[in-house]
This record gives structure tokens, sequence and C-alpha cells, in this order.
């Protein structure tokens, strides 16, 4: 089951060169041990753009579609059996990259 | 039987109506057809039955594979797997995971098996929002996937310590819930706490902190009726009629924590608050107690657990041991934390009039009455604030 680890950001300031190291390593392992989907870090919300094709024609708005002290600064997404297997996981990233993260489970859609 | 049915399909709410439904055919059927030769089985199959029935109407994407495992074993549960299946119950109600209120919510749901309406009366809280509580802690289980399984070993202390304290929670919201106009579902909780903490004690009789909550629950329901005086008032442990007090949870306590000192393991804060209520419950009057080995017992607990509310219960108890005057230096500095606290300003507030105080004594009465939300305890305070110097 995949789950959605954020990582809560404060500031734009980027990871430093020990917490890029610590990442490394914890996705080093996460790859090992067959956790991996996908993660990536994310430019700083003054680089989104908000897009709303509901009507006639596309709108587009500058910036992130939520204004905040805290935002989205980067994710993993994991593969896990459960809860306690994707906590334990979702821990040490949050030790890794030195940040608030939250966890979340992807929907699970019926066949 | 619902932990049964959830261990085969991993759903509460599944389980819990097909158990239901079992149930209903049961007493439907039972009085007119007689009763099967095995009862239990013949419940949990049906209620087996019915959740398959259900996954099938609802059609799940897994529904056949379930089904499988289902047909594959239809004997009854041995009584040790009935036991393992409470324990998964127990451990994932109370996931950490889970907010505070919800796991206490669905605990003494699924578990103690309390309608929605009492555990709402309980806690005073409105049905629709007890309701609720339990409906998000479901709707996480399944949507984050929270496993239904005793956690591994490595995992077992700090799980536990989160069941003792639900319960734990369940006992105090039983035991403070005082006073005259006091639903009496309130006083029930206490009790559920107790039967609860005694059926994981026997699901897991070799763990010191359940023995340490079994036995400080048992010693403090001891003194329950000594509590409350004929009027509604709050009564201290000083003025309490001790001969009131449970001989029988007594003894029982003061066994248990006589066993967990015998086992010679370091003991946790369970077993050390069981162990100050053993030595208050053998003092035949106030005077008798053993202050030195409370104040003993309260360093202990402080060493792995400095919070603000252990510090001034350990300053009450030195009152008695060396005066008043350096336990008031002692709680003073505990201010700044414990503002907001009434039995804070409840114990200065009888230090300060020990001391001879009196106009500060009664500024201290007055904040604690203002923060107190216990009509039993405002008016045992009100009593102190109002009492001529003795």
């Amino acid at each position: 089951m995949h789950y959605l680890v954020s990582v809560i950001a404060t500031g734009t300031e980027l990871a430093t060169p020990g917490e890029m190291e610590t990442i490394d390593v914890f996705n080093d392992k996460l790859r090992a041990q067959g956790h991996w989907v996908y993660a990536n870090g994310l430019a700083e919300p003054s680089a989104a753009t908000v897009i709303d094709s509901r009507g006639e024609q596309p709108i587009f708005t500058d910036g992130p579609f939520l204004e905040s002290k805290e935002f989205l600064a980067g994710f993993w997404i994991i593969e896990a059996p459960d809860l306690d297997a994707a906590l334990k996981l979702a821990a040490e990233g949050s030790k890794a990259c030195n940040r608030r993260i939250e966890l979340r489970p992807f929907h699970v859609f019926a066949e | 039987m619902v932990a049964s049915v959830t261990r085969r399909f991993g759903d509460l709410d599944i389980a819990e109506d097909a158990t239901a439904e079992a149930f209903a055919i049961a007493i439907e059927r039972w009085p007119t057809e007689g009763v099967p030769l095995n009862p239990g089985a013949w419940l949990t199959t049906t209620a087996y039955r019915k959740a398959i029935d259900r996954i099938r109407r609802e059609n799940k994407r897994d529904s056949k594979q379930k089904e499988a495992q289902m047909w594959y074993d239809d004997s009854p549960e041995p009584l040790d797997a009935i036991d393992d299946e409470r324990l998964r119950l127990i451990f994932t109600c109370c996931h950490p995971a889970l907010a505070m209120e919800n796991r206490v919510a669905l605990t003494l749901r699924m578990v103690g098996g309390l309608t929605v309406p009492e555990i709402a009366r309980a806690f005073l809280v409105q049905e629709t929002a007890m309701g609720q509580r339990i409906t998000r802690a479901k709707s996480k289980i399944k949507a984050a996937r929270i496993p239904y399984r005793v956690p591994s070993a490595e995992d077992l202390p700090a799980r536990v310590s989160g069941v003792l304290a639900v319960l734990f929670l369940v006992f105090n919201e039983g035991y403070l819930a005082t006073g005259s106009d006091t639903d009496p579902i309130r006083h029930d909780l206490t009790a559920e706490a107790i039967r609860l903490t005694r059926l994981i004690r026997a699901l897991m009789p070799q763990d010191g902190e359940v023995a340490g909550l079994l036995a400080m629950m048992l010693l403090t329901e001891a003194r329950r009726s000594a509590r409350i005086s004929a009027s509604g008032e709050l009564v201290t442990l000083a003025e309490q009629d001790r001969r009131t007090w449970d001989a029988a949870l007594i003894a029982e306590g003061q066994h248990l924590v006589r066993e967990r000192l015998d086992a010679e393991v370091a003991p946790g804060r369970y077993q050390i608050l069981a162990a100050i209520n053993a030595v208050h419950t053998s003092a035949r009057h106030m005077r008798d107690t053993d202050w030195s080995q409370i104040v003993a017992l309260y360093d202990q607990l402080i060493s792995f657990d400095p919070s603000p509310i252990i510090a001034l219960n350990r300053a009450i108890a030195v009152a008695e041991l060396v005066g008043p005057e350096v336990a008031l230096a002692a709680i003073d500095g505990l201010e700044e934390k414990l503002v907001g606290y009434h039995a804070y300003h409840a114990a200065r507030a009888d230090l300060l009039r020990r001391l001879g105080r009196a106009q500060e004594s009664h500024v201290a009465y007055d904040k604690a009455i203002e923060l107190s939300g216990n009509t039993a305890e405002s008016a045992y305070l009100m009593r102190r604030r109002n009492q001529p110097r003795c």
C-alpha cells in the first residue's frame, strides 16, 4: 500500500549538506528494502501557479493555492504493508531530513 | 466474537454488524428450535457467513480471496486463540496513531461493549460527538491500514503503555465523577476500567506495569465510599473514615504490589503509584502513614518522570514529613507550570493556612475554587477557605 510522506517546511532554505547526506542514506535504505516508489524536493511555493479550467477559459494565478506559514517542501511516496511499517519509515524520514513530516495513506480503490 | 470476526475480515464495522446479526438470529431461533450443541461455534460460524454476505454485497476487491481464507478453516477458535483475538482488538483500538479521545471511545465500545449513549453520558459529551469519535477511529484504522495484530516484541512496551494510558484515563474519569447529581454510569466507568485491566492482566500475566495499574486502581477504588460526605463534599485522605475502606480490594491491591516487589524488576510508573497507594492504605490512621516511604517512592517516580504534577504531590508528602515551610518553597518553584491547575492552588492554600498566612491562603483557595471543575471538590475547598484558623 502506498503512503505519501510530506515534508513540512517553514522556510525556503534547502537541506544542509549534512541533511542531504542523511537523506541519501535513508533513500538508499528505502530502495534496498523495496519501499521506494518516488521522492523529490519541491521548488519554493512562489514558483507555483494555480490553474482553474472549470469555466470557459482557464485562469492562471501566480503563487501557491494556499498562503501559509508551513508548506510542502518535498515528499516521498513509499510502499509499506501497513501503518506500523509506514510509521517507522516516516519517523526515520523525519529524522533524516530534519523536518516535521505528514504521513498520509493513498486512497484504496475497490476494483 | 467481534475480535474473531475482525481478524477474519479485517474490518471492525463488518465484524460488529455480523456479530449483532448472529446474536439476533440466535435470540429469535433458539427459544423455539433449542440451543445448538456448541453455541459458541454456531454463533461464530453464523457471524462469518453474515460477514461474507455483506462483503459480497459491497463487492470488495479481494472478497473472493477472503472467502477462500474463511472456508478453509471452519472450526471454532480454541481458547488461547480467543485470548489472542481480544489482545489484538485492544491493541488496535489503542493504536498511537489514533487521537486519545478516539482511542478511549473505540476501546469502550469495541472491547468494553458499552453503547454509544452510555459512553457519551460518562464523558459528558453529546451522543453525536461521541459517535463521531468512534467513526473517525474506525475510518482511520481502515484508510491508513492500521494492522490488526499484537505488536512485535520490540514495539510491545510502548504499545502496552499506550493501552494502560487509555484505561487509566477511563478510570480517572470515573473516579473523579463525584457529587450527588452525577449520573451513576460514571461510577460504572471505574468498574469498567478495572474489568478491562483485569482482562489485560489475564492476557499478559508477566507484565509489571499492567499489574501495577490494576493494583493502583484497586487500592484507589477501595476508598471510594469514604471519599464523598453525605452532603456531597469531597473528603480528603486525612479526614476519611478508614473503616469504610474496602478491605478485600486493599488486600488484593497490596498483594499485587508485593508480588511486583518480589519480582525485583525496576518498577515503572504504575507500579510506583500502586506502591504509594499501598503505603497509604496500610495505615490505620493518617498519622500512622509512613511518609518517608512515600517521599522515597515519589523520588523514584520523579527520576524518570519529572512532571510538575508529580513534583507537587511529592511536595505535599514532604510537608507531612518535615513541615509546611520546606514544602511551600518547593511548590512555589512550580508556579509557572501549574498556574492553571486547581490542585496546585489548593495545595498552596493548605500550606499557607498551616503556616498561619490566612490572607494569602484565602486568595489561593479562591483561585483553586475558580479552577476546580468538580462540585464535590469545590464544596470542600469552600469549606476549608472559610474555616477559622486551626
